[in-house]
């Protein structure tokens, strides 16, 4: 593995001593205060052998269309402008498709950088989603939930599997948005707050200025100074481990805060990276830049043994602007292409899955607002792509498909509950066994449903 | 416990049975068979056909010995068949087309396909619909209850549905070790049973403050410790205790409690998020009631049906309004204000039952909504009574009709003479809107107006045109006439008008084309005459003449009076524009509003819902209460109500097995950091057991015996040895029983996030202890809270923390990191945890920051200390109630030294740059010949001298905030 940068490594430090709450432990304690201090981060065995050690959840919010980015769909092109199933216009797509690498996988021309990684994708093409609004569909990607606040996916998966960097939060959240749940799509409900998201920025934030909260500090002490400080608060603390264990967790958190502090600001630091992988990313390069700079922050954070990443990206609820899709598009190919190939060449690859979706996707047909067609599409959750790669994917692989016209999911299809059970499975846990009891019943992220697709496992 | 299912399959056996065979082959469409002929072939069937396929492909997974009964079905009796899984019935006799079953076995869509693996052959399925249509009958006996009904009976003699029992404090073998029998001997008896021995008693001072942060949620003050410490009295604990309990601090913090418990908050959550600016007053009802020590179960009726409660005896205005506050905790709830219809009122009733049954009683009912509860003994049919009791019930939560918030109420105003100024306001409303809709009317009016008159105008000139056309008409006409009797032109003449009127300039309007006509029959008319006789012609030409005079004369008249009327009307309308602006500013004063609920017009029972399905809905269900939960002398909901009052009424009687129980729970969890029963709000079958259920039971029976009163039952508690014990660890107890589930011991616990920021603020001498105006959310008025920027939600605070704004998915961050629980969810007992966020939050936040700084020069400014040792001690006094050992005064000071030597240099070249810059200055001003000034340099020092104490100070402060000693309960050194 290569490593050009100043990442810190990953590092398991004292406080695990106390790491003694293993899955089952926590699985069967529930809410109960006692025990759950320390070691709750600390790194668990999964239910079986993982295929995958860590996520990135590329989120692109507002419901990518599929019609212009990876499901090729010739009767679309050739019905462009005819009466639709639904009573409209069929809209053909406004971007070429290109079959690319040795799979053959089609992709559109909107994405000319991704069109290069295709053998590392597994292009899934009949996923469906429970809701086709925002205000719901968001919320289920993340929680499989929208009536009750339930944890995140990644809340679920560092519950799961701690993670791996002490020095470091289990789970980032880059960007997100305040919209449709808000912070509930990367908390962590009723699990412990341990689980829950670090974040870094708001959606319509420029990730450059990004900041974790208290990781810089205001007391204006010198380092030196500060040092003593927390020598000297360790020192009171000592003699109380007697009295409680959970004075041992104070004092590992008071260490890990210390650790962290210099290592956040270093696994954030990306002016150690050559200009080449800057230039990869398409950082400092316009349209790219802020993309690129997440794409890049998320290598660095799940090379340094974060467990679970998500970076958003906004803007591509195309109702009327569709005309605008390629450039949306371009904001995010390079930079995702080009973390592809890092963690390819990093050696990352095989245990990172990196999963791309939104919350739905959209209709064959043209939207009609106010009476007046648009060059647009509206919501459709019952047949759009979500894609994955590394992690144990069958990387080449076009699974399922909707109608001829796109539709709905005609073959393969991967309902949400399948989507979750599947990321799960390769991240070595059983959706089904992956439960947290709260108020008398044992929750699990999937509820009661959830098929893992073992098709499109490696 | 009825089984209507079991007793019709049994009936329908005997029937069975007691009929003869069937004949196989026999067609069953070429005679009518008779009933009983249908059930033997029937039975035959069943026997032959669809018992070897139950055995073979749906025991495994749908009977009573099965691993898990897989949705609820048992297949293995008659009774199971006929009552179906989780989702109700699955066959009706006589009607296959009704009948899931087949629907699953021959896979359709939409329904679990069975088997699942393998589809039954076409044959197969043709049996089973055949069996289905001649009534299902079934030749098994039903051999005892099914394994559901089982689990029923057995949950239902679980132990929280047993009503506690009196039982007398054993006897010990230590007999002067109790202090309080009703607790320590039970405490006692049971560690002697194990062989164990309770520890030290807590010393003086880690008893304070102990007792100070259970009680209040705040340090003592170093003179409150001191004289507690030398108090001898044997009474000296009681005495704090009581105090205390006087304490308007004692309802910030035990209120505290109920509201994580009822999941208050001040927006509604989920998706759209939006504030609840009229929450507050309940927060401030729940400490209120607690500082009054209002009974408990009358806290409960109130909060359940506050509106429907008799009055008391001279009840106060107040009072009564209270009682209505109290509601809030069934409208505040998280909401989907986006949806509507059903939906939107079964969620709401939803969020209702839970909230209501998981405090009052620790039951978790909404499990129920969708299926029989999987694991407690409450069917599907208990949630629906119960949902039509809080489906006939009408929150009234507030907000506004705008985007996502389709379903506004209204609110409950409150205050001294609220109704008086609701209807002032409202009558305001009413004049104002009406003001303005009387000038918008006056406008339109007067728009109105103005087009007649500038239309009267036109007419008027029109008729000026149309009289002078024919003027000129009848003229030529009459010229034309003189000349006819020479000629015969008259029909070429007419032609030629005609030519000439047509060829009439333009016309544009209708209006003018009209008149054109006009003029045109009139001339025409004018023309007609010349072949009649000129005399005849004069005449008519005099007539249109006239007419068109008379058109003109009206168009004059008309004009005038439009005129006028525009006149009377730009007259009138600055009057009306007066009254409005009159108005403007002189809205009354709206009254502060509360959230509450009340019953609808309508109370009525509602429809199950199969698998919670509003879609699907099957029998009425009349509304009740937990069928498993026997409270005797039961009230009988009145169905002109809702039923809030006598489900109110059943919780809080005191022959419910539970609901004392449940809080005496929660108010030992919270003196001892775990409940008798660990899952507080879990008193069901899969709650864990109490630890002491005798306990537990005296304590319940005494707190109903001393009229629900949380006080008292608090002191009882603190008044204990058990309570009083150090943290002592005694290594063989330890070793037997470490998590301390016998009380041997006091165990260490962690302050709550408020605890923590009220101590940090107490420390820098900037907690305000004032209770705040209504909250910060009722300022950001009705909205979406991500259009909120974050420091409005949360701005900077001095107040103590149970009154910092609680918007959902907004919580104050250090809230967020220590562990407050999440609003949308009912949470008696929050978790704890220690992760390097909460570290970093001590160490480097600016609140933390700040509120140092204020310490230090709290400290620096106090005459208590004047040298640094004291200083370093008399810090320590305010955050940890103790003086420090000498080494932590040594550490302490080396850390003082070095931030006072850092910030000196600091200084000193912040100075020597000043002074260089001085210095230039001066050498310009000597330059021009001036006196150098003298004295910049001692200035400055003064300055950074007290700066780098500030500085040094506020080091140790943030040290002290950083222990495990400031933010845990723990035994502090005599």
């Amino acid at each position: 593995m290569t490593n050009d940068s100043s990442t810190p490594t990953i590092s398991r430090r004292g406080w695990l001593k106390a790491a003694s709450c293993g899955l089952g432990a926590l699985t069967v304690t529930g809410l109960a205060p006692e025990g759950v201090s320390a070691g709750m981060l600390s790194p668990r065995e999964s239910h079986f052998a993982p295929k995958a050690k860590r996520v990135i959840f590329l989120f692109m919010a507002g419901g990518p269309s599929q019609f212009e980015s990876f499901d090729h769909k010739p009767a679309l092109q050739a019905g462009g402008g005819k009466t639709g199933l639904k009573k409209g216009k069929l809209l053909a797509p406004l971007a070429k498709f290109a079959q690319h690498g040795e799979s053959g996988m089609w992709v559109s021309d909107a994405f000319p950088h991704l069109a290069g990684q295709t053998d590392n994708i597994c292009m899934l093409n009949a996923a469906s989603a429970p809701s086709r609004a925002h205000p719901i569909a968001v919320p289920m990607m993340h929680t499989g939930a929208f009536q009750f606040v339930r944890p995140s996916l990644g809340a679920w998966v560092v519950y799961g599997l701690g993670t791996e960097n002490q020095d470091l939060p289990g789970f980032f959240t880059i960007k997100p948005t305040r919209t449709f749940g808000g912070p509930s799509n990367y908390g962590s409900a009723f699990l412990p707050s341990t689980y829950q998201a670090t974040r870094l920025g708001w959606e319509g934030q420029p990730v450059k200025n990004a900041t974790i909260g208290n990781l810089a500090s205001h007391h204006g002490l010198t380092a030196s100074a500060a040092s003593l400080s927390l020598k000297l608060a360790q020192m009171m603390n000592q003699p109380l481990v007697s009295q409680s264990e959970d004075v041992r967790g104070v004092i590992d958190s008071l260490e890990l805060s210390d650790r962290m502090q210099s290592a956040v600001p270093k696994v954030l630091n990306i002016a150690s990276e050559s200009k080449e992988t800057l230039d990869a990313y398409g950082i400092d390069a316009g349209r790219t830049d802020d993309f690129g700079r997440q794409c890049l922050l998320a290598r660095r954070l799940v090379e340094s043994g974060v467990r679970f990443v998500e970076v958003s990206s906004s803007g591509w609820d195309h109702h009327s602007n569709l005309d605008k899709f390629k450039s949306k598009a371009e904001e995010v190919d390079k930079p995702i292409a080009a973390l592809l190939a890092d963690l390819k060449q990093r050696g990352l690859l095989e245990e990172t899955l990196v999963v791309w979706t939104g919350e739905f996707g959209r209709t064959p047909e043209t939207q009609v607002l106010n009476g007046k067609e648009t060059i647009g599409r509206d919501h459709n959750a019952e047949g759009f792509t979500v894609w994955m790669a590394g992690g144990g994917v069958r990387a080449g692989l076009t699974h399922g498909m909707t109608d001829e016209l796109g539709y709905k999911a005609v073959e393969g299809e991967v309902v949400l509950p399948d989507l979750h059970a599947t990321i799960l499975h390769l991240l070595g846990l059983d959706h089904t066994k992956l439960v947290y009891r709260y108020g008398g019943r044992d929750f699990r992220l999937t509820n009661i449903s959830g098929n893992v697709v073992h098709e499109i496992i490696a | 416990m009825i089984h209507p299912h079991r007793r019709m399959a049994t009936t329908l056996l005997v029937v069975f049975g007691l009929t003869g065979g069937f004949v196989l082959g026999e067609e069953p469409d070429a005679v009518k068979p008779v009933p009983a002929s249908e059930k033997n072939q029937g039975l035959s069937l069943f026997d032959s056909k669809i018992l070897p396929v139950l055995k073979k492909h749906c025991y495994e997974c749908h009977s009573k010995d099965s691993e898990t009964i897989e949705g609820g079905l048992e297949l293995d009796s008659p009774s199971g068949m006929l009552r179906g899984g989780d989702s109700g019935p699955m066959l009706e006799a006589h009607h296959a087309d009704k009948s899931e079953l087949l629907r699953m076995l021959r896979h359709e869509e939409d329904v679990s396909a069975m088997p699942p693996d393998e589809k039954l052959s076409d044959e197969v399925i043709a049996a089973f619909e055949e069996w289905i249509r001649l009534g299902a009958p079934d030749s098994r006996a039903d051999n005892g209850p099914t394994a559901k009904e089982q689990r029923l009976e057995e949950a239902k003699r679980h132990w929280s549905f047993i009503p506690p029992q009196a039982v007398e404090p054993p006897s010990v073998a230590a007999t002067d070790w109790p202090r309080n029998p009703l607790i320590d001997n039970f405490v006692l008896a049971r560690m002697e049973a194990e062989g164990l021995k309770p520890t030290l008693d807590a010393n003086r001072r880690t008893l304070i403050r102990r007792i100070y942060f259970d009680l209040i949620g705040l340090p003592p003050s170093p003179q409150d410790v001191d004289a507690f410490v030398a108090d001898e009295s044997p009474q000296a604990v009681e005495a704090l205790v009581d105090r205390l309990l006087e304490s308007p601090q004692f309802g910030e913090r035990w209120g505290r409690y109920w509201l994580d418990v009822v999941r208050f908050a001040e927006s509604s959550g989920m998706e759209f998020n939006f504030t609840y600016p009229h929450a507050w007053p309940y927060r401030n009802y729940v400490i209120d009631s607690f500082n009054a020590d209002k009974p408990f179960d009358l806290f409960l009726r109130e909060q359940i049906a506050g509106d429907l409660l008799p009055a008391e005896e001279n009840e106060s205005p107040e009072a009564a309004q209270s009682r209505r506050i109290a509601l809030s905790m069934l409208s505040f709830g998280p909401k989907r204000h986006n949806s509507g219809g059903t939906e939107f009122q079964m969620d709401i009733a939803d969020d209702q039952i839970d909230v209501v049954f998981k405090s009052s009683m620790a039951m978790t009912v909404s499990c129920a909504r969708c299926h029989d509860h999987k694991f407690d003994p409450i069917p599907t049919k208990d949630y629906y009574a119960l949902a039509g009791i809080f489906l006939s019930t009408e929150p009234l939560y507030g907000t506004i009709k705008q985007k996502y918030s389709n379903n506004p109420t209204d609110l409950l105003p409150i205050g001294k003479d609220a109704e008086a100024m609701h209807a002032a306001v409202v009558a305001y409303d009413k004049k104002f809107s009406e003001a303005e809709a009387a000038v918008a009317a006056k406008k339109k009016e007067l728009t109105e107006a103005t087009e007649a008159e500038t239309l009267a105008a036109k007419e008027k000139t029109e008729a000026e045109e149309l009289l002078t056309a024919i003027t000129a008409r009848v003229s030529a006409a009459q010229t034309e006439a003189e000349t006819a009797a020479d000629s015969e032109g008259a029909t070429e003449t007419e032609e030629n008008a005609e030519t000439e009127s047509g060829t009439k300039p333009e016309a544009d309007t209708d209006a003018d084309t009209e008149n054109q006509a006009e003029a045109q029959a009139a001339a025409d008319g004018a023309g007609e005459a010349t072949s009649e006789g000129a005399e005849s012609d004069a005449v008519e030409a005099d007539a249109a003449g006239k007419e068109a005079t008379t058109k003109l004369e009206q168009a004059v008249a008309k004009l005038a009076e439009a005129t006028a009327r525009v006149a009377a009307l730009k007259a009138e309308l600055p009057k009306l524009e007066a009254a409005v602006a009159e108005l403007k500013d002189k809205r009354p004063p709206a009254p502060q509003y509360a959230m509450t609920a009340r019953d609808r017009a309508k109370p009525a029972d509602t429809k199950l819902a199969i698998r919670g399905d509003f879609r699907n809905r099957g029998d009425v269900v009349p509304r009740g209460f937990l069928s498993a939960v026997n409270v005797p002398n039961a009230p009988t909901i009145d169905p002109a109500h809702s039923g809030r009052l006598e489900l109110a009424q059943w919780i809080t009687s005191p022959d419910n097995p539970l609901t004392a129980r449940v809080m005496v729970n929660r108010i030992w969890s919270h003196l001892f950091g775990r409940g008798i029963v660990p899952t507080v709000d879990n008193f069901g079958v899969l709650g864990k057991p109490p630890t002491h259920p005798q306990l537990l039971d005296a304590l319940a029976l005494r707190f109903i015996e001393d009229g629900w009163s949380v006080k008292k039952m608090v002191r009882a508690i603190m008044l204990s040895r058990t309570y009083q014990l150090s943290s002592h660890v005694e290594q063989n107890n330890m070793k037997a029983d470490p998590d301390n589930r016998l009380l041997w011991r006091q165990t260490p616990r962690r302050l709550e996030a408020e605890a923590i920021r009220d101590a940090i603020l107490a420390v820098s001498g900037q907690l305000d202890l004032e209770r705040p105006e209504a909250s910060t959310v009722t300022g950001l008025g009705d909205k979406l809270a991500r259009s909120i920027p974050l420091e409005k939600i949360q701005p900077p605070s001095r107040h103590r923390s149970v009154y910092l704004p609680i918007v959902r998915d907004y919580v104050p961050e250090l809230f967020d990191l220590f562990d407050f629980p999440s609003p949308s969810l009912v949470t008696g007992q929050r978790s704890v945890t220690n992760v390097p966020s909460q570290a970093l939050y001590l160490r480097n936040s600016s609140f933390v920051a700040e509120q140092a700084r204020h310490a230090a020069e709290r400290l620096l400014a106090s005459a208590e200390a004047t040298d640094d040792p004291h200083r370093v001690a008399l810090a320590m006094r305010w955050a940890l109630g103790r003086t420090p050992s000498e080494a932590e005064t040594t550490a302490a000071l080396q850390l003082i030294a070095e931030v006072k030597q850092a910030s000196a240099a600091k200084a000193q070249e912040a100075a020597a740059a000043a002074k260089e810059a001085e210095a230039a200055k001066e050498g310009e001003k000597a330059a021009e010949g001036e006196e150098p000034k003298a004295a910049v340099e001692a200035t400055a020092d003064d300055g950074s001298a007290n700066s780098g104490s500030i500085d040094a100070w506020s080091a140790w402060f943030l040290t002290l905030f950083t222990t495990a000693e400031f933010r845990y309960l723990v035994d502090i050194e005599a």
